[in-house]
């Protein structure tokens, strides 16, 4: 069977848009893909145009649904009704939205793991080593988290306590990959006691919950809590090698 | 292969997978004791302690303290009141946690048979289940009465003749004549649920679970069964009524308060229509999660108020917040408190225990209040004030409402709070408290002289904002308080008059533009 020029037309016109839509990767943005459609649509009317055969077959039918006819099927005359209603509404649509002011909050971006002061790089926990006593220290450790993080990083450590949800940076997730077994020890020192007013500009300090634990923990709870941290979730501390 | 054999295969395999499974639950019953042990040990013991004793070193930083197993008293359970769990009620309170409490719902990080082993070890922390022969009675949910107006009414008919206004208050917000005073078995104080904001009910917020509560009561607290008031259709009269206090579902946090542009005087009481009317105050409702304050010493780990609900509007002149928020007791600075486990209804709540007979020292209350806070004044960029109370750059500044009175600061950190002049003090508003409710308006003009304290409002720029939340009956003051984080605050600029005109000419435009076209293809209809 042949395709009718206008169905072909159709046919390419469609594709294309499809194509661009939807096989482009990373997705383009519907003003660049309206801009390549208006090009396509262009570069398809100058085709058509230049043979006044390929015209005929192209506009004739177009002219001849939009004139109507007595012997019109009720088909083709509902038809031409709706696309004397959908045409103006879409572009009715089309200046509501450019005329309908939008507001947006101003997106915060933040560095999520900035660099540490030096004071607090190469250290070591203290208690690491300490084999002999090391269940007693994870267990202080354990005592210390249950009484003053849990509240925001959960029963489970894995951000989710019950104050988690009033705050706009949500607390760590101790238990997701790539949180605690990609930092060292003493990066979780650092921020644990120097808490999230202690962070840089760059990393919102003013938004983050995180107390300044130094304030309220003597050193050797921080650095037990710690233990707790990845006894409790089995990950490894990343080292300085 | 002989048919007579492969029988007697599949038998012997029969017998040996029966005989394993009936050893095997002799063995554990439920789970394994002693691989429950170490889950427990490792997972557990920070709140409920070494001997089940509910008494770990976090449980006096909860309320509600978590569970003391030695007692054997589970509050949610299928089975009658007084009665110990089914395996399954303590499967389901394992897997799904308790909302709103530090029981978290552990399927995440324990197997099934991790939480059926831990189970079964905390068991036997309690004789009871040992002396438990015969099996358990459980109450089911019977056929379903969809919830109507009709079966509502009833149901709010039950709520009366049951008396359980007596605790849950005349409109369900946990404000009873006698919440106040009421204790648990072991003696501590107990608040009854306020009924209208069912996200925070432990056993579940819908009416099926309204219903098994109401039947099963909470074992160890004031909460009694009404089984023997209560038929099937009366339970689902009673659940439907309850589910009906609440919004359909739990809201969301949307981050940004619109405050839409009202013509004339905004009315500072909050009972005023002006404030259900859709075309002046009654629009969107935004509801934000309150948290205790538990950054700076001293901290607040169980804050009364968990949710606060804002409103916002703004004239020509001023701009105007409605916040509402739930409160078991209206309190001011002063008041004695009412003696916990001295005054509560004996008869009605067989199961409550009183506090004993020692006299305590009259304690007296603090005031209620609320605070909203902006930023002193715009600032550069993205930067914000440390949320909680300013940094020392960075000020922030408070409009506090007091048990009446309204005062604005400003604040560089949390101890750093300074009320402005008497000159500088321009805050109205009005309202108060009615049936375990706050609704309060706080007002003030959009601009004021002081630029560098006062934050000033224009329509179309986001300026932060974030709330502060104290129940003087819950010890709460200065740093003890309810917080929220920062969100924003938009003045929604009027809709310009384009937006209506524009778009019917350009739809018109092209209808007469199609019409034309029409027009000109007919005439030439000859050469079609």
């Amino acid at each position: 069977m042949r395709i009718p020029l206008i169905g072909k037309v159709a046919i390419i016109w469609v594709s294309l848009y499809l194509a661009l839509k939807f096989l482009v990767s990373p997705s383009l943005p519907s003003s660049v893909i309206f801009m390549y459609m208006s090009l396509i649509t262009v570069c398809i009317l100058l085709f058509v145009s230049v043979f006044p055969e390929d015209a005929e077959a192209f506009f004739g039918p177009i002219k001849r649904f939009i004139a109507g006819d007595q012997t019109d099927s009720a088909v083709r005359k509902l038809g031409r009704v709706a696309m004397f209603a959908i045409i103006p509404l879409f572009f009715g649509h089309r200046s509501y939205q450019a005329n309908m002011p939008s507001y947006e909050p101003p997106l915060e971006q933040r560095i999520v793991h900035p660099a540490p002061p030096t004071e607090f790089t190469g250290m070591y926990n203290p208690y690491r080593e300490d084999h002999e006593h090391f269940a007693e220290n994870v267990k202080r450790g354990g005592e210390v988290f249950y009484r003053n993080c849990v509240f925001c990083h959960g029963d489970k450590l894995d951000g989710t306590g019950i104050f988690a949800e009033g705050f706009n940076l949500r607390p760590a997730n101790f238990q997701e990959n790539g949180v605690i077994n990609m930092l060292q020890e003493s990066y979780l020192f650092w921020r644990i006691s120097k808490g999230g007013i202690g962070l840089p500009e760059e990393s919102t300090p003013w938004n983050s919950a995180m107390p300044r634990w130094e304030a309220i923990l003597p050193e050797e709870d921080r650095w037990k809590a710690i233990l707790f941290l990845y006894d409790y979730t089995g990950y490894k501390p990343r080292t300085w090698e | 292969m002989n048919k007579i054999v492969m029988r007697k295969v599949v038998i012997l395999l029969f017998l040996m997978l029966l005989s394993s499974n009936s050893f095997a639950q002799e063995k554990s019953g439920f789970g394994n004791v002693e691989a429950g042990k170490k889950i427990y040990t490792k997972r557990c013991i920070f709140c409920h302690g070494e001997q089940g004793g509910g008494d770990g070193p976090a449980a006096e930083r909860f309320n509600p303290r978590p569970r003391d197993f030695t007692m054997g008293l589970f509050k949610y359970r299928t089975t009658p009141n007084g009665m110990i769990p089914t395996d399954d009620d303590l499967f389901k309170v394992v897997t799904k946690g308790l909302p709103g409490t530090g029981m978290p719902s552990w399927e995440s990080i324990l197997s099934s048979q991790e939480r059926r082993d831990v189970i079964a070890y905390v068991k036997t922390f309690t004789k009871k289940f040992e002396r438990q022969k015969e099996a358990l009675p459980v109450i089911e949910v019977g056929k379903e009465i969809a919830s109507s107006d009709e079966s509502i009414e009833k149901g709010r008919a039950l709520f009366k003749s049951l008396e359980c206004f007596k605790c849950h208050g005349n409109e369900g917000r946990g404000n009873g004549p006698s919440a106040l005073t009421l204790t648990d078995d072991k003696g501590d104080p107990i608040r009854p649920r306020n009924l209208t904001l069912n996200w925070h009910f432990r056993g579940g917020g819908e009416a099926k679970d309204i219903y098994m509560r109401v039947n099963t009561g909470l074992n160890g607290t004031p909460m009694p069964s009404f089984k023997d008031s209560l038929d099937n259709e009366k339970s689902w009269h009673l659940a439907n009524f309850v589910r009906s206090l609440s919004p359909s579902s739990r809201p969301e946090i949307n981050g940004v308060i619109k405050s839409k542009k009202v013509l004339g005087n905004i009315p500072a009481d909050p009972s005023d229509p002006f404030w259900q009317d859709a075309g002046a105050g009654g629009g969107a409702e935004y509801w934000f999660p309150m948290v205790g304050q538990v950054i700076r010493e001293p901290r607040h780990f169980t804050p009364t108020v968990r949710d606060i609900f804002v409103k916002s509007v703004y004239s020509d002149k001023e701009i105007a917040f409605l916040l509402r928020w739930n409160d078991p007791s209206e309190s001011k600075d002063g008041e004695p408190l009412p003696v916990v486990g001295g005054e509560g209804d004996e008869d009605l709540f067989e199961g409550a225990t009183s506090a004993g007979g020692e006299e305590k020292p009259v304690a007296t209350a603090l005031d209620d209040a609320v605070a909203i806070q902006f930023p002193s004044h715009a600032l550069e960029g993205l930067r914000k004030p440390y949320f909680l109370m300013g940094d020392e750059k960075n000020g922030v500044n408070l409009w506090t409402w007091k048990a009446g009175r309204l005062q604005e600061s400003n604040a560089n950190g949390i101890d750093k709070e300074v009320v402005q002049g008497s000159a500088n003090q321009a805050l109205s508003g009005g309202g108060g408290y009615h049936e375990g409710q706050y609704k309060v308006v706080i007002k003030r003009s959009l601009m004021t002289a002081d630029q560098e304290k006062d934050m000033q409002f224009e329509a179309g720029k986001f300026v932060p904002i974030a709330f502060y939340a104290w129940d003087g009956h819950n010890a709460e003051s200065n740093t003890k308080r309810s917080i929220s984080h920062w969100y924003f605050l938009l003045l929604e600029p009027p809709i310009p008059r384009d937006v209506y005109v524009k778009p019917p000419l350009v739809a018109f435009g092209v209808f007469g533009c199609l019409l034309l076209l029409q027009r000109k293809l007919r005439k030439n209809h000859g050469k079609l």
